[in-house]
Protein backbone atom coordinates (compact mmCIF):
# COMPACT_ATOMS: atom_id res chain seq x y z
CA UNK A 1 0.00 0.00 0.00
CA UNK A 2 1.56 3.47 -1.09
CA UNK A 3 1.13 6.85 1.29
CA UNK A 4 2.18 10.32 0.81
CA UNK A 5 3.06 11.88 3.94
CA UNK A 6 3.49 15.44 4.72
CA UNK A 7 6.91 15.83 5.94
CA UNK A 8 8.16 19.17 7.93
CA UNK A 9 11.62 19.80 9.65
CA UNK A 10 11.74 23.45 11.15
CA UNK A 11 15.53 22.01 11.58
CA UNK A 12 15.93 21.52 8.18
CA UNK A 13 12.95 22.82 5.67
CA UNK A 14 12.50 25.54 4.52
CA UNK A 15 8.85 24.27 3.12
CA UNK A 16 6.85 21.54 3.97
CA UNK A 17 6.72 18.44 1.34
CA UNK A 18 4.78 15.61 0.55
CA UNK A 19 7.38 12.24 1.18
CA UNK A 20 6.12 8.47 -0.69
CA UNK A 21 6.27 5.54 1.53
CA UNK A 22 4.88 1.85 0.72
CA UNK A 23 4.07 -0.62 3.36
CA UNK A 24 3.50 -4.48 2.71
CA UNK A 25 -0.02 -5.36 4.06
CA UNK A 26 -0.79 -9.39 3.52
CA UNK A 27 -3.52 -9.62 1.19
CA UNK A 28 -7.28 -9.99 2.92
CA UNK A 29 -5.39 -8.43 6.28
CA UNK A 30 -6.64 -5.09 7.75
CA UNK A 31 -5.50 -2.36 10.49
CA UNK A 32 -5.92 0.68 11.54
CA UNK A 33 -4.24 3.82 9.79
CA UNK A 34 -2.24 4.54 13.22
CA UNK A 35 -0.96 0.68 13.22
CA UNK A 36 0.64 2.02 9.65
CA UNK A 37 2.13 4.76 10.82
CA UNK A 38 3.55 3.17 13.41
CA UNK A 39 5.07 0.58 10.88
CA UNK A 40 6.28 3.48 8.71
CA UNK A 41 7.81 4.43 11.83
CA UNK A 42 9.84 1.92 11.83
CA UNK A 43 11.01 2.08 8.63
CA UNK A 44 11.93 5.74 9.13
CA UNK A 45 12.48 6.93 12.53
CA UNK A 46 12.69 10.38 11.29
CA UNK A 47 8.29 10.63 11.06
CA UNK A 48 6.64 12.25 13.95
CA UNK A 49 3.13 11.83 15.15
CA UNK A 50 1.29 11.75 18.06
CA UNK A 51 -0.64 8.95 19.45
CA UNK A 52 -1.71 7.87 22.67
CA UNK A 53 -4.72 5.54 23.54
CA UNK A 54 -5.03 4.37 20.09
CA UNK A 55 -8.39 3.48 20.53
CA UNK A 56 -10.35 6.52 19.78
CA UNK A 57 -10.68 8.00 23.17
CA UNK A 58 -7.48 10.04 23.94
CA UNK A 59 -7.92 12.32 20.67
CA UNK A 60 -4.26 13.03 20.00
CA UNK A 61 -3.98 11.54 16.45
CA UNK A 62 -6.02 13.35 14.54
CA UNK A 63 -5.22 13.89 11.26
CA UNK A 64 -6.04 14.78 7.36
CA UNK A 65 -6.56 11.85 5.62
CA UNK A 66 -7.38 11.55 2.15
CA UNK A 67 -8.74 15.08 2.32
CA UNK A 68 -10.94 14.52 5.24
CA UNK A 69 -9.85 14.93 9.41
CA UNK A 70 -10.18 11.81 11.41
CA UNK A 71 -8.29 9.91 14.00
CA UNK A 72 -5.81 7.63 12.94
CA UNK A 73 -6.34 5.04 15.20
CA UNK A 74 -9.80 4.03 14.42
CA UNK A 75 -9.32 4.80 10.86
CA UNK A 76 -9.33 1.03 8.94
CA UNK A 77 -6.44 1.10 5.83
CA UNK A 78 -9.10 -0.84 3.86
CA UNK A 79 -11.60 2.16 4.00
CA UNK A 80 -9.18 4.08 2.00
CA UNK A 81 -9.54 4.52 -1.27
CA UNK A 82 -7.53 5.96 -3.79
CA UNK A 83 -3.88 4.31 -5.29
CA UNK A 84 -2.39 6.89 -2.67
CA UNK A 85 -3.30 7.59 1.32
CA UNK A 86 -2.61 10.95 1.60
CA UNK A 87 -1.94 12.07 5.26
CA UNK A 88 -1.71 15.90 6.35
CA UNK A 89 -1.59 17.64 9.25
CA UNK A 90 -5.17 19.03 10.65
CA UNK A 91 -5.69 22.32 8.35
CA UNK A 92 -5.01 25.76 9.58
CA UNK A 93 -3.14 25.15 12.51
CA UNK A 94 0.53 26.01 12.47
CA UNK A 95 2.95 22.74 12.03
CA UNK A 96 5.08 21.88 14.48
CA UNK A 97 7.26 18.93 12.73
CA UNK A 98 5.13 16.38 10.47
CA UNK A 99 2.31 15.49 11.49
CA UNK A 100 2.13 17.32 14.46
CA UNK A 101 0.15 20.55 14.84
CA UNK A 102 0.55 23.58 17.54
CA UNK A 103 -2.98 22.78 19.44
CA UNK A 104 -2.74 26.78 21.21
CA UNK A 105 -5.16 28.44 19.30
CA UNK A 106 -7.78 25.19 19.72
CA UNK A 107 -7.05 25.08 23.51
CA UNK A 108 -7.41 29.01 24.17
CA UNK A 109 -10.68 28.85 22.38
CA UNK A 110 -11.61 25.74 24.84
CA UNK A 111 -10.75 27.71 27.56
CA UNK A 112 -12.72 30.71 26.65
CA UNK A 113 -15.95 28.80 27.22
CA UNK A 114 -15.04 28.40 31.01
CA UNK A 115 -15.41 24.63 30.64
CA UNK A 116 -16.18 23.64 33.78
CA UNK A 117 -19.41 23.58 36.27
CA UNK A 118 -19.89 27.03 37.98
CA UNK A 119 -22.76 26.79 40.76
CA UNK A 120 -23.19 29.36 42.42
CA UNK A 121 -25.85 28.40 45.25
CA UNK A 122 -25.27 27.54 48.29
CA UNK A 123 -23.00 23.81 48.20
CA UNK A 124 -25.54 20.90 49.01
CA UNK A 125 -24.98 18.80 51.91
CA UNK A 126 -23.98 15.71 49.88
CA UNK A 127 -23.70 16.89 46.45
CA UNK A 128 -25.55 18.27 42.98
CA UNK A 129 -28.61 16.15 41.74
CA UNK A 130 -29.91 15.95 38.51
CA UNK A 131 -33.11 14.14 37.63
CA UNK A 132 -32.58 11.39 34.13
CA UNK A 133 -34.20 13.60 32.12
CA UNK A 134 -31.55 16.64 32.64
CA UNK A 135 -28.85 14.25 32.52
CA UNK A 136 -29.95 12.90 28.99
CA UNK A 137 -29.68 16.72 27.94
CA UNK A 138 -26.03 15.97 28.47
CA UNK A 139 -25.70 13.41 26.00
CA UNK A 140 -24.14 14.05 22.93
CA UNK A 141 -22.05 16.87 24.22
CA UNK A 142 -20.28 15.62 27.15
CA UNK A 143 -18.40 12.68 24.50
CA UNK A 144 -16.15 15.46 22.69
CA UNK A 145 -12.61 14.22 23.45
CA UNK A 146 -11.30 17.39 21.75
CA UNK A 147 -9.26 16.00 18.86
CA UNK A 148 -9.63 19.38 17.16
CA UNK A 149 -10.80 17.11 13.58
CA UNK A 150 -13.86 19.61 13.59
CA UNK A 151 -12.84 22.96 14.48
CA UNK A 152 -9.83 22.68 11.76
CA UNK A 153 -12.21 21.02 9.18
CA UNK A 154 -14.10 24.77 9.88
CA UNK A 155 -13.52 27.29 7.23
CA UNK A 156 -15.09 30.01 10.01
CA UNK A 157 -12.35 28.54 12.10
CA UNK A 158 -9.42 28.76 9.47
CA UNK A 159 -9.90 32.44 8.75
CA UNK A 160 -10.79 33.58 12.57
CA UNK A 161 -9.06 31.33 14.93
CA UNK A 162 -8.53 33.91 17.18
CA UNK A 163 -11.80 35.31 17.48
CA UNK A 164 -14.38 32.39 16.42
CA UNK A 165 -14.82 29.80 19.23
CA UNK A 166 -15.07 26.56 16.54
CA UNK A 167 -17.33 23.99 16.65
CA UNK A 168 -15.57 21.75 19.44
CA UNK A 169 -15.53 24.79 21.94
CA UNK A 170 -19.28 25.76 20.79
CA UNK A 171 -20.08 22.10 21.61
CA UNK A 172 -18.87 22.35 25.05
CA UNK A 173 -20.47 25.44 26.12
CA UNK A 174 -23.45 24.25 25.09
CA UNK A 175 -22.72 20.86 26.99
CA UNK A 176 -22.55 23.54 30.21
CA UNK A 177 -25.14 25.94 29.24
CA UNK A 178 -28.04 23.34 29.36
CA UNK A 179 -26.71 21.56 32.44
CA UNK A 180 -29.69 22.40 35.06
CA UNK A 181 -26.68 22.40 37.83
CA UNK A 182 -25.13 25.01 36.41
CA UNK A 183 -26.22 28.65 37.61
CA UNK A 184 -24.03 30.80 34.66
CA UNK A 185 -26.30 30.32 31.86
CA UNK A 186 -26.73 34.01 31.83
CA UNK A 187 -23.45 35.14 31.62
CA UNK A 188 -21.70 32.51 29.69
CA UNK A 189 -24.52 33.90 27.05
CA UNK A 190 -23.20 36.95 27.28
CA UNK A 191 -19.31 35.65 26.79
CA UNK A 192 -20.96 34.40 23.04
CA UNK A 193 -22.70 37.23 22.37
CA UNK A 194 -20.86 39.12 19.75
CA UNK A 195 -20.22 39.27 15.67
CA UNK A 196 -17.61 36.04 15.83
CA UNK A 197 -17.73 34.15 19.22
CA UNK A 198 -20.56 32.00 18.11
CA UNK A 199 -22.39 33.75 14.89
CA UNK A 200 -19.12 33.05 13.06
CA UNK A 201 -21.13 29.83 12.41
CA UNK A 202 -22.24 29.85 8.68
CA UNK A 203 -23.79 25.97 9.47
CA UNK A 204 -21.44 24.70 6.72
CA UNK A 205 -21.41 21.40 8.67
CA UNK A 206 -17.86 20.34 7.94
CA UNK A 207 -17.93 19.35 11.97
CA UNK A 208 -20.19 17.12 11.80
CA UNK A 209 -19.03 15.42 8.76
CA UNK A 210 -15.87 14.53 10.19
CA UNK A 211 -17.04 14.02 13.99
CA UNK A 212 -15.22 10.58 14.75
CA UNK A 213 -17.54 10.50 17.85
CA UNK A 214 -20.43 11.41 15.80
CA UNK A 215 -21.49 14.76 17.70
CA UNK A 216 -23.44 17.42 16.17
CA UNK A 217 -21.89 20.73 16.90
CA UNK A 218 -23.80 22.38 14.41
CA UNK A 219 -27.49 21.86 16.24
CA UNK A 220 -25.66 21.99 19.43
CA UNK A 221 -24.91 26.08 18.03
CA UNK A 222 -28.30 26.20 17.02
CA UNK A 223 -29.38 25.29 20.63
CA UNK A 224 -26.87 28.45 21.95
CA UNK A 225 -28.75 30.56 19.58
CA UNK A 226 -32.24 29.73 20.37
CA UNK A 227 -31.10 30.01 24.20
CA UNK A 228 -29.65 33.62 23.13
CA UNK A 229 -32.93 34.51 21.30
CA UNK A 230 -35.27 33.65 24.02
CA UNK A 231 -33.25 35.48 26.79
CA UNK A 232 -33.39 38.75 24.55
CA UNK A 233 -37.18 38.42 24.03
CA UNK B 1 16.38 26.55 12.43
CA UNK B 2 13.16 27.98 10.91
CA UNK B 3 10.74 29.43 13.45
CA UNK B 4 8.15 30.57 11.04
CA UNK B 5 5.61 27.80 11.21
CA UNK B 6 3.60 26.62 8.05
CA UNK B 7 -0.23 25.82 7.93
CA UNK B 8 -1.97 23.04 6.19
CA UNK B 9 -4.31 25.24 4.05
CA UNK B 10 -3.95 23.73 0.44
CA UNK B 11 -7.54 23.38 -0.07
CA UNK B 12 -7.73 21.66 -3.14
CA UNK B 13 -5.82 18.77 -1.30
CA UNK B 14 -9.30 18.33 1.18
CA UNK B 15 -12.54 16.96 0.13
CA UNK B 16 -15.34 18.89 0.90
CA UNK B 17 -18.75 17.12 1.95
CA UNK B 18 -21.81 18.49 -0.07
CA UNK B 19 -23.10 20.65 2.61
CA UNK B 20 -19.84 23.14 2.15
CA UNK B 21 -20.17 23.05 -1.37
CA UNK B 22 -23.79 24.52 -0.87
CA UNK B 23 -22.45 27.21 1.04
CA UNK B 24 -19.56 28.45 -0.96
CA UNK B 25 -21.89 28.52 -4.02
CA UNK B 26 -24.46 30.74 -1.49
CA UNK B 27 -21.29 32.77 -0.85
CA UNK B 28 -20.78 33.27 -4.45
CA UNK B 29 -23.97 33.93 -5.44
CA UNK B 30 -24.55 36.50 -2.85
CA UNK B 31 -20.73 38.03 -4.15
CA UNK B 32 -21.83 38.12 -7.66
CA UNK B 33 -25.16 39.52 -7.07
CA UNK B 34 -23.66 42.38 -5.04
CA UNK B 35 -21.55 43.14 -8.22
CA UNK B 36 -24.34 42.87 -10.45
CA UNK B 37 -26.04 45.51 -8.30
CA UNK B 38 -24.59 49.05 -10.56
CA UNK B 39 -25.54 46.78 -13.79
CA UNK B 40 -28.72 46.19 -12.63
CA UNK B 41 -29.65 49.87 -11.28
CA UNK B 42 -28.15 51.53 -14.39
CA UNK B 43 -30.87 49.25 -16.13
CA UNK B 44 -33.41 50.31 -14.16
CA UNK B 45 -32.47 54.44 -14.43
CA UNK B 46 -31.98 53.94 -18.39
CA UNK B 47 -35.67 52.14 -18.75
CA UNK B 48 -37.09 55.34 -16.77
CA UNK B 49 -37.93 57.30 -19.92
CA UNK B 50 -40.21 55.70 -22.99
CA UNK B 51 -37.16 55.81 -25.69
CA UNK B 52 -34.82 54.54 -22.99
CA UNK B 53 -37.42 51.56 -22.11
CA UNK B 54 -36.54 50.44 -25.91
CA UNK B 55 -33.17 51.28 -25.72
CA UNK B 56 -32.49 49.13 -22.96
CA UNK B 57 -34.86 46.40 -24.48
CA UNK B 58 -32.73 46.05 -27.83
CA UNK B 59 -29.47 45.64 -25.65
CA UNK B 60 -30.78 42.51 -23.43
CA UNK B 61 -31.49 40.97 -26.59
CA UNK B 62 -28.16 40.21 -27.62
CA UNK B 63 -27.10 36.79 -26.79
CA UNK B 64 -24.32 37.96 -24.88
CA UNK B 65 -26.81 40.14 -22.19
CA UNK B 66 -29.19 37.41 -22.47
CA UNK B 67 -26.58 35.20 -20.91
CA UNK B 68 -25.94 37.88 -18.31
CA UNK B 69 -29.03 38.11 -17.47
CA UNK B 70 -29.51 34.30 -17.13
CA UNK B 71 -26.67 34.35 -14.86
CA UNK B 72 -27.79 37.20 -12.72
CA UNK B 73 -31.20 35.34 -12.01
CA UNK B 74 -29.73 31.70 -11.52
CA UNK B 75 -27.46 33.22 -8.85
CA UNK B 76 -30.48 35.12 -7.90
CA UNK B 77 -32.40 31.97 -7.18
CA UNK B 78 -30.04 29.81 -5.71
CA UNK B 79 -29.33 32.60 -3.41
CA UNK B 80 -32.91 32.54 -2.18
CA UNK B 81 -33.31 28.59 -1.89
CA UNK B 82 -29.93 28.47 -0.11
CA UNK B 83 -31.06 31.39 1.74
CA UNK B 84 -34.55 29.39 3.34
CA UNK B 85 -32.48 26.67 4.17
CA UNK B 86 -30.97 28.78 6.20
CA UNK B 87 -33.75 29.91 7.90
CA UNK B 88 -35.52 26.20 8.39
CA UNK B 89 -32.17 25.44 9.68
CA UNK B 90 -32.31 28.24 12.36
CA UNK B 91 -35.54 26.73 12.85
CA UNK B 92 -33.92 23.36 13.91
CA UNK B 93 -34.67 21.73 10.55
CA UNK B 94 -31.87 19.48 8.74
CA UNK B 95 -29.41 19.97 11.13
CA UNK B 96 -28.44 16.32 11.88
CA UNK B 97 -25.57 15.03 9.26
CA UNK B 98 -28.46 13.50 6.99
CA UNK B 99 -30.81 16.46 7.14
CA UNK B 100 -27.77 18.35 6.07
CA UNK B 101 -26.72 16.56 3.15
CA UNK B 102 -30.06 15.80 2.24
CA UNK B 103 -30.69 19.76 2.81
CA UNK B 104 -27.78 20.43 0.22
CA UNK B 105 -28.25 18.41 -2.27
CA UNK B 106 -31.97 19.58 -2.77
CA UNK B 107 -30.87 23.02 -2.60
CA UNK B 108 -28.39 22.35 -5.51
CA UNK B 109 -30.87 20.30 -7.43
CA UNK B 110 -33.21 23.06 -6.75
CA UNK B 111 -30.89 25.78 -7.91
CA UNK B 112 -30.41 23.53 -11.02
CA UNK B 113 -33.65 23.57 -11.85
CA UNK B 114 -35.03 26.86 -11.61
CA UNK B 115 -31.74 27.69 -13.40
CA UNK B 116 -32.73 25.13 -16.72
CA UNK B 117 -36.18 26.75 -16.01
CA UNK B 118 -35.42 30.49 -16.24
CA UNK B 119 -32.90 30.01 -19.22
CA UNK B 120 -36.48 28.44 -20.94
CA UNK B 121 -38.11 31.06 -20.30
CA UNK B 122 -35.12 33.94 -21.42
CA UNK B 123 -34.21 32.21 -24.61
Amino acid sequence: MQFSIYRYNPETDKKPRMQDYELEIEAGSDMMLLDALIALKEQDPTLAFRRSCREGVCGSDGLNINGKNGLACITPVSALKGKKVIVRPLPGLPVIRDLVVDMAQFYRQYEKIRPYLINNDEPPAREHLQSPEDRAKLDGLYECILCACCSTACPSFWWNPDKFVGPSGLLQAYRFLIDSRDTETSSRLADLDDAYSLFRCRGIMNCVDVCPKGLNPTRAIGHIRSMMLQQGL
Amino acid sequence: MNKNRPVNLNLAAFRFPVTSISSILHRISGVILFLSVPLCLWALQSSLTPGGFAEVKSVLSSGIAKFITWAILSMLAYHIIAGVRHLLMDAGIGETLQGGRFGANAVIALGVLTAVGIGVWIW
